[in-house]
């Protein structure tokens, strides 16, 4: 003690005040660090959660794949589908009527006399329908007690964690009111099993008239149709063929087949149906919407790249100082622009705009224009490249900037004229900065929100990447715009929100890695000064 | 001026029949370099398109020709439906409660036809959206700034200092919809609420017999959209102000240090004073950057519609926290993507929007500018 108030003689600060024990600076110190550690445990709270809520997922997925087989939806599916591949033929059929139909018009016929020359094989159009029907009669018979089988083993699940529930909160009559029947779903399994003679029977049948119909294929006269006429026997001939695939599947299908988490992880990451609220069975998969995404991040990136770099080195390397003060801010400026605000000029504007001009008779070469829609891929990428321009302008001119002087300076001495000096030297010693200016621009377009909610068309459906260009033109569905469109509409805690959780934790980890590889490049293509 | 002029001043070898046409190297460099020219032109002139749209359109809705020549209805009243109708001969347009006081006065029943949203004005949504960029940055600027001055002052530098910097710049890149997720999942349906008393829905659950209510989410409200918005920009106010207080020159705080001042005193006179412009300059981008989102708070604090403004009707003073308010982004987005398309309704979309614009791209200026006279300031 004594040598404290010895100490304290010569202490300038013999005054200071304490609190809690601790002098100013320290209580200060610790003011700073609870807010860091607060701040960091924010931050990583924001990480656990995502992933808790999104791991959460899997396991239901799987009990809801399960159940799908279990009942026996999985099926019937089959069937669906062969009588969905027949609903196809026919669509074809008819459209080769419609074409005559519009044909005939052209030809300036009145609509009777059309009528009167398509009248000649409409017969062998409504016979060839009716061959479908029992097929498909069967298959929806069949789908109504598989989804029954489904929804009251669902009820009856129910049911029982309510009379759980009441059991723990001590509520016995209650419960034992509450009734619960014991859903035998291999019961109504067998049903579905019992009827596959029916419908293998059912095949027969269609597959001998559809041969036996097609041998009556009428004659139009008009060569493209007729071709088109053969073509269609060729197809049908096609699906007979098909139908003993459809046969051995139904044959071989196994309800107690174990649904394991590897194919609900595979479900997720690469189905390709996202349907929810549906009747029969809700799909989870997030292929159509990655697609989606990486569509409309190709188009804003393929005018991004070009005008945010050449801009950059344009500033950089060509502008005068006026101009520089200029431009720099001004395309700085263009990132303050909210997103919902460009989201709504897409709307509003700019998909108008790109529809008329696809009407222009310049581009009557290419076959895929006119365009039908005004929301599609295509409008929201050239959105999202203006949004993504000052990202990969601004980094892009830093990176150009931090070139040394003499780099330049020695290839104009060495007789090079600026733009040698610029694509030869500039360019290459900056490229690791201006390719991770180009991922933190691409980063930005695929977690952008709003502008793809409001332009990109909407439509849940893989591209349909045989169409080349026309691939652009399609209205598509974001991994964002879905989190954006139903998360609004889904109850907490149940598989649809889960899922939407693991759509945000595939964003989190594309983002986390395109900064990872942007920090990476940057530091290790780093220029070395020596 | 002829050419002739302009190469001779150029090169002096001009009269000798040196380079008497510019070589091919030359040509293609002039040809390349007018590319980028055009290129980056292009741009100014797509974003310009987009702001004279916005500002043509949207200054037809806000001002007006007659005196006070600002349209006060669309400033200061609420969205309401709108009546258009013929009367005696003549034709109106009248929001809600105009329509009714007009019925009253003329003693008629009109027929009319209405369209929702298009009526009124946006006074509440900006009302929302002060609110939130208040509280957003309120929570934001307090635990950023203070987190970067002890991760830039205090903190050992060492491999856990590196990694909880590389974990928060890597945060900065995260879609804003993911926040607006966590928002939903922490916030509005898993944050603990306390209270004093029952609420008139009775959803609190008493903690035993203490008097003392909790219950389980915040709900749609005003707190967790300030939390949400505050965590997005925290990452970036973190690192910005991190970086401006790291661009310090050591020296300064050395020679304060060696005449005998406290850290504190160190770092409040001589390192946060020549920091404040880039700390200032960060946290008014996160402004900008928080009024402009709208994912984060279209599920946590935004309402499509209300009636009351947020300090009407509170039975006690924390339903102020735990409201939800209407705010002018998530407004456009009704207005132009939930609602049926027509005339009326195109005027007070690009109204809106114009007034988003210019409160956004105002805050953005001042940034810009504040940089720029900042950065001739202080040099060293």
């Amino acid at each position: 003690m004594t040598q404290k108030g010895e100490t304290n003689r010569y202490d300038l600060h013999s005054r200071r005040r304490r609190f809690l024990g601790l002098d100013k600076d320290q209580a200060l110190k610790g003011l700073f660090g609870g807010n860091a550690l607060v701040s960091i445990i924010v931050l990583a709270l924001i990480t656990f959660f995502l992933f808790k809520e999104g791991v959460g997922f899997f396991g239901q997925y799987r009990q809801d794949i399960e159940l799908h087989r279990r009942s026996g939806i999985e099926y019937v599916e089959i069937m669906k589908e062969q009588s969905a591949a027949f609903t196809d033929l026919n669509r074809y059929l008819n459209s080769i009527r419609g074409e005559h139909a519009t044909l005939l018009q052209e030809q300036g016929m009145a609509f009777k006399d059309a009528r009167a020359e398509l009248k000649v094989y409409e017969e062998f159009i409504y016979a060839f329908e009716d061959l479908g029907y029992p097929v498909s009669e069967y298959a929806l018979e069949m789908a109504e007690v598989a989804i029954g089988a489904r929804d009251m083993y669902e009820e009856s699940a129910n049911l029982r964690e309510h009379r759980e529930n009441l059991l723990a909160l001590g509520r016995d009559e209650e419960a034992a009111d509450v009734e619960v029947l014991d859903v035998d779903l291999s019961l109504f399994v067998g049903m579905l099993k019992e009827g596959e003679a029916d419908f293998l029977a059912l095949n027969d049948a269609l597959a001998a008239g559809l041969l036996s119909h097609i041998e009556k294929l009428p004659v139009i006269g008009i060569d493209s149709l007729d071709a088109k006429m053969q073509r269609f026997a060729e197809l049908s001939r096609m699906f007979v063929g098909e139908l003993e695939g459809y046969e051995s599947r139904l044959a071989e299908w196994d309800p107690d087949l174990p649904v394991n988490m590897v194919s609900a992880f595979g479900s997720f990451l690469f189905g390709k149906n996202w349907v929810t609220n549906s009747s029969i069975q809700d799909w989870y998969g997030i292929l159509p919407l990655f697609t989606g995404s990486l569509l409309v991040a190709t188009i804003a990136m393929f005018f991004a790249i070009p005008l945010g770099v050449g801009a950059a080195i344009y500033v950089n390397q060509v502008a005068k100082p006026a101009e520089q003060n200029f431009i720099k801010p001004y395309i700085e400026f263009i990132s303050a622009i909210p997103s919902v605000v460009i989201g709504f000029f897409g709307i509003a504007v700019f998909g108008q705009f790109v529809r008329e001009v696809s009407g222009w008779t310049i581009l009557s070469g290419f076959d895929i224009f006119p365009i039908s829609e005004r929301l599609t891929a295509f409008t929201a990428g050239c959105l999202l490249a203006l949004m993504a321009i000052p990202t990969i302008f601004t980094l892009a001119e830093d990176a150009i900037n931090n070139v040394p002087k003499s780099f330049k300076e020695a290839s104009l001495a060495m007789g090079a004229t600026r733009l040698q000096t610029t694509l030869r030297i500039i360019v290459p010693t900056s490229l690791s900065g201006i390719i991770s200016a180009v991922l933190l621009g691409f980063g930005r377009v695929v977690g952008e929100t709003m502008v793809v909610l409001l332009c990109a068309g909407n439509r849940i459906e893989i591209p349909n990447f045989t169409n080349g260009i026309g691939t652009f033109f399609e209205p598509v569905h974001t991994m964002t715009g879905i989190i954006a469109q139903e998360l609004g509409e889904v109850v907490n805690g149940s598989i649809h929100y889960r899922a939407l959780f693991m759509v945000g934790m595939v964003l989190f980890l594309i983002s986390l890695l395109i900064n990872y590889l942007a920090q990476k490049i940057v530091l290790k293509y780093q220029i070395s000064r020596g | 001026m002829s050419t002739n002029a302009i190469l001779s001043r150029e090169r002096p070898s001009q009269g000798l029949g040196f380079h008497s046409k510019p070589s091919k190297a030359k040509t293609t460099e002039k040809f390349v370099f007018w590319v980028f020219r055009l290129g980056t032109y292009f741009i100014l002139a797509c974003a310009s398109v987009i702001f004279l749209t916005i500002f043509f359109k949207g200054s037809q809705t806000v001002f007006q020709s007659e005196f006070p020549f600002i349209n006060t209805e669309f400033l200061l009243e609420a969205p309401q439906t709108l009546h258009v109708f013929e009367h005696e001969g003549q034709s109106y347009e009248m929001s809600d409660t105009n329509f009714r006081i007009f019925e009253e006065e003329q003693g008629v029943d009109i027929k009319t036809s209405t369209y929702a949203y298009s009526g009124g004005g946006i006074w509440p949504c900006i009302v929302g959206t002060v609110l939130l960029v208040l509280g957003a940055m309120g929570i934001a600027l307090t635990l950023g700034v203070l987190s970067a001055i002890f991760l830039s002052e205090y903190s050992k530098p060492g491999k856990t200092l590196n990694a909880i910097r590389l974990s928060i710049l890597n945060l900065a890149g995260v879609p804003s919809i993911v926040f607006g997720i966590f928002g939903v999942g922490f916030f509005v349906l898993a944050a603990p609420q306390f209270a004093f008393s029952q609420d008139a829905a009775g959803s609190f659950t008493e903690l035993g017999n203490t008097g003392f209510y909790f219950k389980f989410g915040w709900g749609v409200s005003l707190l967790a959209g300030c939390f949400t918005l505050a965590f997005m920009v925290l990452p970036v106010i973190i690192s910005a102000s991190e970086e401006s207080l790291r661009a310090i020159p050591q020296g300064l705080r050395e020679a304060s240090l060696a005449l005998g001042a406290s850290k504190w005193t160190a770092i409040r006179t001589n390192v946060l004073p020549y920091a404040m412009p880039g700390i200032l300059t960060s946290s008014i981008i996160g402004v900008a950057r928080v009024a402009g989102e709208t994912a984060p708070i279209m599920f946590t604090a935004a309402y499509a519609m209300r009636d009351q403004l947020p300090w009407e009707g509170l039975e006690k003073w924390s339903d102020f926290f735990f409201q939800g308010v209407m705010a002018l982004p998530y407004h456009i987005y009704v207005v132009s993507a939930k609602i049926p398309q027509n005339e009326y309704t195109e005027r007070m979309q690009y109204g809106t929007a114009f007034v988003f614009l210019v409160i956004v791209a105002g805050i953005a200026l001042a940034s810009i500018l504040l940089r720029i006279r900042m950065r001739k300031k202080y040099r060293w």
